[in-house]
């Protein structure tokens, strides 16, 4: 049962009600559970943010590293440890800010790692302020008449190495989600999983959202399924593009 | 059998011996040589795993999660990138991970005089992170003791669970000295932590209680954990309470000094009592009262402006003369100028 995979003596999460992460976490648990991941062969590392207490509520070791330093530890713990899985899960700020140059030198090396990131395109834990995936002119706290750059291009940043595994999804579309999670476990190599969830407290309602549901209603409507053995992602697109 | 070692050298020898099988490093002089000893190391040895991190905020991080692994891990760096390597260094005392640390001195601040020799990351060490912790740090200051407290750091580590430094400086690092490493007995600490993939533990750098719970509003849980690792560190830096301690009941004055300027001023044994600590971090309170005792003056005498002095001051309640020698230039004359200034002119 995926749910043996959770510390539910822990619940109910930080997060709020209606968050993104609680969803990415069901997702990754099931495919653990499909896979025969447990505690035996897997950890997982996260960072710091909302998403990066996921590691704490799943029943198998789990890191909270400092903020952006996922990826460096987790690099560490495949090498010392090959045989294990080793999964991180964190935040857009904390994988494509704060931990940016790990971000880049990690796709370089390709180690074989999983990467789940919760992009929501804001700093939630902190309060709404703009982070490197907020859209430009989107209002947030630390940008209140608009962000003004365009957003990290995730795709292209992991894209640059010979070998390359990106996927995008939402949690809107959980059997897509989940497929792109499994696929990535299974990639002998650097998977990263670009996950577009929502941040409803401290994100959607400024945007003008009522409630998470909306927000994943309007996931529903903006993002479509990239045709069959595309190279490239267009924005707005959800699928896998890898080079082994 | 007798050779020629370098201090740096000496230092990457007495981490094999301890049983370290990780490196991960970022260049910088003067410590570099550790490094290419790793990368050469883990060429010959699969069991020896490295990595050339792309910062020393990667290398630190890396440290931890191959401790966190299971496996012994060290790196190796100097003045700018061990101030990046802080963060980590706060993180792995929160969450009580052995490891090593090893800075090799140079002039700063910042870039400072590449690569000079300096001992300027002394307050640095003990109180360079954000929070309270209680970091075990040796100085040698010698090739011998170079190989002799690397090794001792890595039990220290495992003893404390916690980040041990080693800290060395330009001349210490690149010091050869004929040793014969193998004639040297070091003890060695097993690991004790299982590894990750074990269990059902949450290693975090949130406050948390024993089972690894986030307690991040409750003041006794933190209390209570500060206190215990407090107390822990403590017994075992009292396993580790080594100095050096030259009497000498001709002088009222006591030179303290320790690392390359203990090296440069020992021929002054004749005419001042002389105190080492190589167990630096925690303070030596008890020892260095017991020294310092008798002697009307006391002196510490460091290629810094005054940082050891301070904690000297402060753990001696008395006044403590400082002879900084800065710049990179330590030597002999400059302690002597210092001495006759302070001593017998009694300038400021
Ligand atoms: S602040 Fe945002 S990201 Fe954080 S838990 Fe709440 S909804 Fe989720």
């Amino acid at each position: 049962m995926f749910k043996d995979l959770l510390k539910l003596e822990r619940f109910p999460t930080t997060w709020c009600p209606g968050c993104g992460i609680g969803q990415i976490m069901i997702q990754l648990a099931m495919v653990m559970d499909e896979l025969g991941l447990n505690y035996t062969n897997c950890t997982i590392i996260s960072g710091v943010g909302c998403t990066g207490r996921l590691a704490g509520y799943m029943n198998v070791d789990g890191v909270y590293t400092l903020h952006g330093r996922t990826l460096p530890v987790a690099e560490a713990v495949k090498l010392v440890t090959p045989s294990l899985k080793v999964i991180v899960v964190s935040g857009d700020g904390d994988l494509a800010s704060i931990g940016g140059n790990h971000l880049f030198h990690a796709a370089r090396r390709n180690p074989d790692l999983t990467v789940l990131c919760n992009n929501n395109q804001v700093y939630g834990l902190t309060g709404g302020q703009a982070g490197p995936t907020t859209p430009r002119d989107t209002p947030t706290v630390s940008s209140p008449a608009g962000a003004h750059y365009d957003p990290v291009d995730l795709q292209n940043l992991i894209k640059a190495g010979a070998k390359y595994f990106y996927a995008k999804t939402t949690v809107y579309h959980q059997l897509h989600l989940r497929n792109c999670v499994r696929e990535a476990v299974a990639w002998p190599g650097f998977a990263f999983v670009d996950i577009i969830s929502q941040c409803i407290e401290n994100n959607g309602r400024r945007l003008g959202f009522n409630s998470a549901y909306e927000m994943l209603l309007h996931f529903r409507k903006t993002y479509k399924r990239a045709p069959e053995g595309a190279e490239t992602l267009e924005p707005y697109e959800i699928g896998i593009v890898r080079q082994g | 059998m007798k050779r020629l070692v370098q201090g740096n050298e000496a230092i990457f020898l007495g981490a094999i011996k301890a049983g370290a099988n990780f490196f991960a490093g970022y260049p910088i002089s003067p410590s570099s040589e550790i490094l290419v000893l790793a990368a050469e190391y883990a060429a010959r040895d699969p069991g020896f795993k490295f990595i050339q991190s792309e910062d020393e905020l990667a290398a630190a991080n890396a440290i931890i999660g191959a401790s966190l692994a299971g496996a012994k891990s060290f790196t190796a760096t100097s003045g700018p990138g061990f101030t990046l390597m802080q963060e980590a260094i706060g993180y792995g005392h929160q969450v009580e991970i052995p490891t090593v640390i090893v800075d090799v001195q140079r002039v700063g601040p910042a870039t400072g005089m590449p690569t000079m020799p300096a001992q300027q990351d002394i307050v640095q060490t003990n109180y360079g992170s954000s929070g309270d912790y209680y970091p075990l740090v040796f100085y040698p200051n010698s090739v011998e003791e170079c190989y002799r407290y690397a090794a001792a750091a890595f039990s220290a580590a495992e003893e404390s669970l916690s980040p041990v430094i080693v800290l060395s400086d330009a001349f210490v690092g690149h010091l050869n000295e004929v040793v014969d490493i193998d004639a040297i007995e070091v003890e060695v600490v097993p690991r004790s932590r299982p590894p990750l993939g074990t269990g059902r533990r949450f290693f975090t750098g949130l406050a948390h209680d024993e089972e690894g719970k986030p307690r991040t509003a409750d003041a006794m849980v933190y209390r209570e954990w500060l206190s215990k690792v407090k107390a822990r560190h403590k017994k075992v830096a009292a396993r580790y309470s080594d100095l050096e301690f030259k009497e000498n009941t001709s002088t009222d004055t006591l030179l303290i000094s320790y690392g390359i300027v203990s090296r440069v001023i020992a021929p002054l044994a004749s005419e001042f009592a002389l105190f080492r600590p190589i167990r630096i971090f925690p303070m030596m309170g008890v020892e260095l009262r017991e020294c310092a005792q008798g002697y009307e003056k006391i002196v510490v005498i460091e290629a810094n402006d005054g940082q050891y002095a301070c904690l000297v001051e402060r753990e001696l309640k008395r006044e403590v003369i400082q002879i900084p020698l800065l710049g990179g230039r330590i030597n002999l004359d400059l302690a002597r100028k210092g001495l006759s200034e302070k001593l017998e002119r009694g300038l400021p």
